[in-house]
C-alpha cells in the first residue's frame, strides 16, 4: 500500500492529501441513475455521484469500465458518435446538460477538455491558444494577446514559448504540447476542466508538471481526471470515483478510497491484484 | 540401444539457427534491382517522350541550307536563261535572240537555234523559264514568242537523248510601229494571255498591250485572236519597273521618282487604281527594286539604302463606309545591305531573294525571317529564277555566268514569330494570332499561330474549372465531414466511377444530347443553377431558426434528407420561371420578323455585338466539369478524412461548431491534399480531348466570350494529325503544340508539387 502512495519523483507533497473543503456547490456537477449505450452495448449503468465544486475528482478503473465514457458524456463529446443513447440525467450548476434549450456549443464552452493525445492544431502557438476566442469572434488583437498570455501562465508553458509564439505549434516537445492543449482549454474561461488521461503519453518530468498545473489550476476550475495510474489519482485529487464494468463500485474521498476503500474490489484493484 | 545412437545427442550437436535462406536474400536483391529499372525506366520514358517532341520540333527552327551547285559559262552577252524541269539542259538567250542549248553537266555548248528575221533587230528579251517561253522584243515595236520543248528520243542502243526543240511563232504587232521594244512581258490570265511591251516615244514611256485570246475549234486545232493594241498607265510620268502578276490581273509601274501606280483589270484594258509612295519618309524616295510574290497580292519594295517594305491588298474601309480590297503597307522588313539589286520570288511558297549590298537573302515575306544569307555572284545579276518545287535557283551574271544554287528548306513558313507572334498575313486587314493550317487553294499560306489554341485551352479549363470546383470541394467537405460514414461508402465509389467514365461519351451527350436541350432554355437552366445556392443559404436559415427539439428529430448526417427536395423544388420552380425571366428582361426586337422575341440568344448578339453558338465555352465547361469534379473530389475528400480525429474533437470540445472546425481546423490541415486534387483536375481539364472536339466548333477564335466555342491544344492534334502529311510544317506544328502542353502540364504539376511540399510542411500534423 504504501508502495502506491509513494510518489515517483522525491517531491515531499505528493502524498494522499486530505479533501480540502472550500467553498462552493457540493453537486456542481450531478450524475443521476446515468446509464448509457453504445449500440446494443451497455457502457455505464446506473451512475450517481456529484462533483463538489473547485475540487479534483479521478476516475480510475480498469480498461473498458466506462470512466472514459462517462468523461466524455460530461461535455457530450459522445454525441459524435453513432447509435448512442442514455438514461438518467447530468445537470451542472443545476442545469441538466441534455436540457433541449441548451445548444451543446455553449454547454463545451463552459466545460474544457484535455485529451489523452495531445491534439494542438497545425497553427501557430498564438493561434492555438486563442482558438477558442477566435471562434467566438474576438478580433481584438490586445484581448487575444492578453488571453494568450494569461493562459500560457496559468499553464506554465509562458516562459518557455514567449518568444517563439508565432512558431508552428508542432515544433514544441510533448509534455510542452499537452500543457498548449490545457492553455487553449482554459483560454476559453470555462468552469469545469475534464481531463482523459492527460499524462498517459508523456515522461515522469513533464507528468510532474502537468500535475502541478492541476494543484493550482483547481483554485479556478472544477476538475474531473480520469487516469490509469493511481499514483496520480492519489497525488492529485480530492475525490475518486472506482468504477468496474461500467458500474460505479466506490466513490469517496481519495484519502478513504486508497486508505480504507469500503468495497473489496476496489481494494483489490488499487493494491494491484487486478486491472 | 542402437536407434538411440543414432540419434544425435541435443547436447552434443550443435544448436542448428535459423538462417536466412539464400533465396530470401536474393530475391531481395533481385526484387531491389528491378524496382531500380522500374523507377529509372519511368523517369527516362518521361525524358524520351520530351526528346522525342523536341526531334520533331527541331527542323521547325532551323533556317535553309542554301549550297552553290556550280557555275556554267556562256556567252558574254547572254540576257536571259531558261532551263528543263530537272536543271539538266539550260539555255541562255543572247541579245541578238540567238539561243545557245548547254549540258549543265560539262558546261558544252549542245544546241544553238537563231532567229530569222530579216532586218529586223531584237531590242528586248525576257525569259519564262518555268513556263519555257521567250519574247523577243523587235526594233519595230511588235513581239516574237519563242517556244522551248525538250524531246526525248532513244538512239538504236536504246540510249535516252534530250533534243531541244525550239518553236518560232510569227511575230504578233503591239507598240508603236517602228520604236523598238525597250522591254516586253506575258501573262496568262484566266480568259485571255496578255502581253505588254515598253517603248520610249518623244523621252516618254509608252506601255501598250495586246490580249491573245486562244479557242480551241471542233478539230482540235487552236485559233488564236489578237485584241487591238491599247495604251496602260498611260498616265504614268516614267517607268522605272513594270510588275505584271503572273495572272495578269494588275499592273503595278514603278516610277523613278518612287512613286508605285496599281492598275486593275478592267476586262477592257487596266484602269487606275491606286498611287502611293512606299518609301515617302525616306531621304531617298526612289524604289531601288521591288519582287511580286507568289500569289500576286504582295510586293516586296527595297529601297536606295537597303529598306524593306512590303505592300499587300486587304480589304480597306474606305471614307464612303465601303470596304475595298487597296493596297497597304502590311510589314517592315529588316533593312538590307545596301541598295535593292533586285527581288527574286520563289514560286509556290512566300520566300524571296533579296539582292543587296553584294549579298544574296532568302527571306520569308510573311515572317520576315531570314532563311539564309550568302554572297551574290561578281557580275550583276540579270536574271534569277526558282525552281517550281523550291529546291533550286539559277542566276545569270553580267559576266557570262549561270551560277546554280540547291536550297533544303522544309519549312520556309515557320519561324518563332509564326507561332507565338502577331502575324499580318496576305489578305487580313491587321497583325493577328491565326490557325488556319489547309483551305481550298494552292495559294493559300498555312497560318499557325499557337496562340489561339494557348486561349482555347485555357478558356476550357478556366470554365471547366469555374463549375467543377465549387462542386467537388464543397462535395468533399460535406462528404468526409458532414454525411454520415453509411452514405460516404456509397457515395465515394459512385464518385470514383464517374471517373472513369470515358470523356468520349460524355462528349457526345454534350454535343448531342447537352447542347441543344439547353439551347432554348438556357435563361431557365441559368436560374435553376442560379437558385441553388441561395435556396442552401435560406434552408440553413430556417433550420437555425427551428427549435431545438424540432431539429433534434433529425440525426446529425442526415440534413439533406429535409435539403435535396427542398433544393429539387426551388430549382424546379426556378426552371419554370425561366421562360418568364427571359421575356421580362431579354425581350429584343427580331431583326427578321421586327417582332420583339424573349430570346436570350438573340439578345447576347444584339447587346454585346458578340457571337452565340450553341455548342459554346459553358457547355464545355459543364461537361468537362463533370470528368474534373470526381477526381478533385476524390483526392480532396481523402484528404479531408484523412484529417486526423483528435483535431476534430479538440475543435468541438473547445466549443467550435462544426462549420468552424472544417473551415479553421479541418481544411487548413488537408490543405495540401485539396490543392494536389485541385491541380490534377486542372491537368485533367487542360489535356482533356475528346470533349472539347466533340462538344465545341473547334473554332480557333480568341474570345472571351462565354458563348463561343474555342480549340483546345489537344483537340487540335486530335483533329488535325490524321490529315497532316508527315514531316511537313503542319505535322511539325502539330507537336510543337503537343510539346507546348507537355512543358505546360510540366510547369503547372512542377509548381502545384512545389506549393503542396510547402503547405504540407505548414500545416503537417503531428
Amino acid at each position: 500500500m504504501s508502495q502506491i502512495m509513494n510518489p515517483p519523483s522525491s517531491s515531499s507533497r505528493i502524498k494522499v492529501r486530505p479533501a480540502t473543503e472550500r467553498e462552493g456547490r457540493k453537486d456542481y456537477i450531478s450524475i443521476r441513475d446515468f446509464g448509457f449505450w453504445y449500440g446494443q452495448k451497455k457502457a455505464l449503468d446506473a451512475i450517481s455521484l456529484d462533483i463538489p465544486e473547485r475540487q479534483v475528482v479521478a476516475f480510475i478503473g480498469p480498461s473498458g469500465c466506462g470512466k472514459s465514457t462517462l468523461l466524455r458524456n460530461l461535455n457530450r463529446m459522445n454525441d459524435l458518435v453513432d447509435g448512442i443513447r442514455h438514461e438518467g440525467d447530468i445537470t451542472i450548476n443545476g442545469r441538466s446538460i441534455y436540457d433541449p434549450g441548451l445548444e451543446v456549443i455553449s454547454l463545451r464552452r463552459r466545460v474544457g477538455m484535455v485529451f489523452q493525445k495531445s491534439n494542438p492544431f497545425p497553427k501557430s502557438i498564438f493561434e492555438n491558444v486563442v482558438y477558442a476566442l477566435r471562434v467566438v469572434g474576438v478580433r481584438d488583437r490586445a484581448v487575444l494577446e492578453e488571453a494568450c498570455e494569461t493562459s500560457l501562465r496559468k499553464a506554465a508553458l509562458w516562459d518557455e514559448v514567449k518568444d517563439r509564439l508565432n512558431d508552428s505549434a508542432l515544433g514544441l516537445s510533448g509534455g510542452q504540447m499537452q500543457r498548449l492543449c490545457i492553455a487553449r482549454a482554459i483560454a476559453n474561461r470555462p468552469e469545469i476542466l475534464l481531463m482523459d488521461e492527460p499524462c498517459s503519453a508523456l515522461d515522469p518530468i513533464a507528468t510532474g508538471k502537468i500535475e502541478e498545473l492541476i494543484h493550482e489550476l483547481k483554485e479556478q476550475f472544477t476538475i474531473v481526471i480520469v487516469t490509469h495510474s493511481m499514483q496520480q489519482a492519489a497525488r492529485v485529487s480530492d475525490r475518486t470515483a472506482f468504477f468496474y464494468l461500467g458500474k460505479q463500485i466506490e466513490y469517496d474521498t481519495t484519502e478513504k478510497i486508497f486508505m480504507n476503500p469500503s468495497q473489496a474490489q476496489t481494494e483489490a484493484y488499487i493494491s494491484g491484484r487486478f486491472g | 540401444m542402437e536407434t538411440s545412437d543414432k540419434k544425435p545427442s541435443p547436447a552434443a550437436a550443435p544448436e542448428s539457427r535459423f538462417t536466412v535462406s539464400p533465396m530470401t536474400l536474393a530475391a531481395d536483391r533481385w526484387m531491389g534491382r528491378l524496382i531500380r529499372f522500374g523507377g529509372v525506366g519511368v523517369v527516362l520514358a518521361v525524358f524520351g517522350m520530351l526528346a522525342f517532341l523536341i526531334f520533331q520540333v527541331f527542323p521547325l527552327f532551323t533556317g535553309a541550307k542554301v549550297t552553290a551547285v556550280g557555275s556554267l559559262t556562256v556567252p558574254a552577252n547572254a540576257v536571259a536563261f531558261g532551263e528543263d524541269e530537272y536543271g539538266d539542259f539550260p539555255y541562255v538567250v543572247l541579245a541578238d535572240g540567238k539561243v545557245v542549248f548547254q549540258q549543265a553537266s560539262d558546261g558544252k555548248k549542245a544546241h544553238e537555234w537563231s532567229p530569222a528575221l530579216g532586218a529586223l533587230k531584237v531590242t528586248a528579251v525576257r525569259s519564262y523559264p518555268r513556263a519555257g517561253l521567250i519574247f523577243l522584243g523587235l526594233s519595230d515595236g511588235s513581239v516574237q514568242e519563242l517556244r522551248v520543248a525538250y524531246r526525248s528520243t532513244f538512239d538504236a542502243a536504246g540510249k535516252r537523248a534530250i533534243e531541244p526543240v525550239v518553236t518560232a511563232l510569227p511575230p504578233v504587232a503591239i507598240g508603236k510601229s517602228g520604236v523598238p521594244c525597250q522591254e516586253v512581258w506575258n501573262a496568262k490570265g484566266p480568259q485571255s494571255r496578255l502581253m505588254l511591251v515598253r517603248q520610249e516615244v518623244a523621252g516618254k514611256p509608252l506601255l501598250t498591250a495586246v490580249r491573245l485570246t486562244e479557242r480551241k475549234g471542233l478539230g482540235g486545232k487552236a485559233r488564236v485572236t489578237v485584241s487591238a493594241p491599247f495604251v496602260v498607265a498611260a498616265d504614268a510620268a516614267s517607268v522605272e519597273q513594270v510588275l505584271l502578276p503572273s495572272t495578269a490581273e494588275s499592273l503595278i509601274v514603278v516610277g523613278k521618282s518612287g512613286e508605285v501606280r496599281t492598275y486593275a483589270d478592267d476586262g477592257e484594258t487596266f484602269s487606275f487604281l491606286q498611287a502611293f509612295v512606299p518609301f515617302k519618309d525616306a531621304k531617298d524616295p526612289a524604289v531601288a527594286s521591288a519582287g511580286m510574290i507568289f500569289g500576286n497580292v504582295s510586293v516586296v519594295f527595297v529601297g536606295r539604302t537597303g529598306e524593306q517594305q512590303v505592300w499587300s491588298m486587304y480589304p480597306q474601309l474606305q471614307p464612303d463606309g465601303k470596304s475595298l480590297r487597296r493596297w497597304g503597307k502590311i510589314h517592315d522588313g529588316e533593312t538590307l545591305a545596301g541598295a535593292g539589286e533586285g527581288v527574286y520570288a520563289a514560286e509556290g511558297n512566300k520566300c524571296y531573294l533579296a539582292v543587296a549590298g553584294g549579298k544574296l537573302q532568302l527571306r520569308n515575306m510573311t515572317t520576315g525571317s531570314l532563311r539564309w544569307e550568302g554572297d551574290a555572284p561578281a557580275g550583276s545579276i540579270r536574271q534569277l529564277a526558282f525552281a517550281g518545287n523550291y529546291d533550286r535557283f539559277t542566276a545569270l551574271s553580267a559576266d557570262g555566268k549561270l551560277h546554280r544554287w540547291s536550297i533544303v528548306d522544309h519549312h520556309p513558313e515557320s519561324s518563332w514569330g509564326a507561332f507565338f507572334g502577331k502575324i499580318w498575313y496576305e489578305g487580313a486587314t491587321g497583325p493577328a494570332y491565326t490557325w488556319q493550317s489547309s483551305a481550298g487553294s494552292d495559294e493559300f499560306e498555312a497560318k499557325y499561330s499557337l496562340v489561339p489554341l494557348f486561349y482555347g485551352t485555357v478558356k476550357g479549363t478556366f470554365y471547366a474549372l469555374l463549375f467543377a470546383l465549387p462542386i467537388a470541394l464543397t462535395a468533399a467537405i460535406y462528404v468526409s465531414q458532414f454525411l454520415r460514414p453509411e452514405y460516404r461508402q456509397v457515395v465515394k465509389p459512385v464518385m470514383e466511377v464517374m471517373a472513369s467514365l470515358p470523356s468520349v461519351v460524355l462528349g457526345f451527350l454534350a454535343g448531342l444530347w447537352l447542347a441543344p436541350l439547353v439551347d432554348p432554355r438556357l435563361i431557365s437552366l441559368f436560374c435553376a443553377i442560379g437558385i441553388l445556392a441561395p435556396a442552401a443559404l435560406f434552408a440553413g436559415f430556417l433550420w437555425s431558426v427551428l427549435p431545438q427539439p424540432v431539429r433534434r428529430q433529425v440525426k446529425p448526417g442526415m440534413e439533406f434528407l429535409w435539403l435535396l427536395p427542398f433544393l429539387a423544388l426551388c430549382a424546379y420552380l426556378a426552371w419554370q420561371a425561366g421562360p418568364a425571366v427571359e421575356a421580362a428582361f431579354f425581350t429584343v426586337k427580331d431583326t427578321a420578323s421586327g417582332l420583339p422575341v424573349a430570346d436570350f440568344r438573340e439578345w447576347w448578339r444584339q447587346t454585346t455585338g458578340a457571337t452565340y453558338d450553341s455548342r459554346n465555352s459553358l457547355v464545355v465547361g459543364f461537361v468537362m466539369g463533370f470528368a474534373v469534379i470526381p477526381i478533385v473530389f476524390t483526392i480532396a475528400e481523402d484528404a479531408l478524412s484523412n484529417v486526423p480525429n483528435s483535431l476534430v474533437s479538440g475543435s468541438l470540445a473547445l466549443g467550435a461548431s462544426r462549420w468552424q472546425t472544417v473551415w479553421s481546423v479541418v481544411v487548413p490541415t488537408a490543405i495540401s491534399g485539396i490543392v494536389s486534387g485541385v491541380m490534377i483536375g486542372f491537368g485533367r481539364a487542360i489535356g482533356e480531348t475528346m470533349i472539347v472536339v466533340m462538344a465545341t466548333g473547334n473554332t480557333a477564335v480568341m474570345e472571351s466570350n462565354p458563348f463561343s466555342g474555342m480549340r483546345t491544344l489537344s483537340a487540335n492534334i486530335a483533329v488535325e494529325l490524321p490529315e497532316a502529311a508527315a514531316g511537313h510544317t503542319h505535322y511539325r506544328a502539330l507537336f510543337l503544340g503537343a510539346c507546348c502542353l507537355f512543358l505546360l502540364t510540366f510547369v503547372i504539376n512542377t509548381l502545384a508539387e512545389v506549393l503542396r511540399q510547402r503547405l504540407r510542411e505548414r500545416y503537417k500534423v503531428v
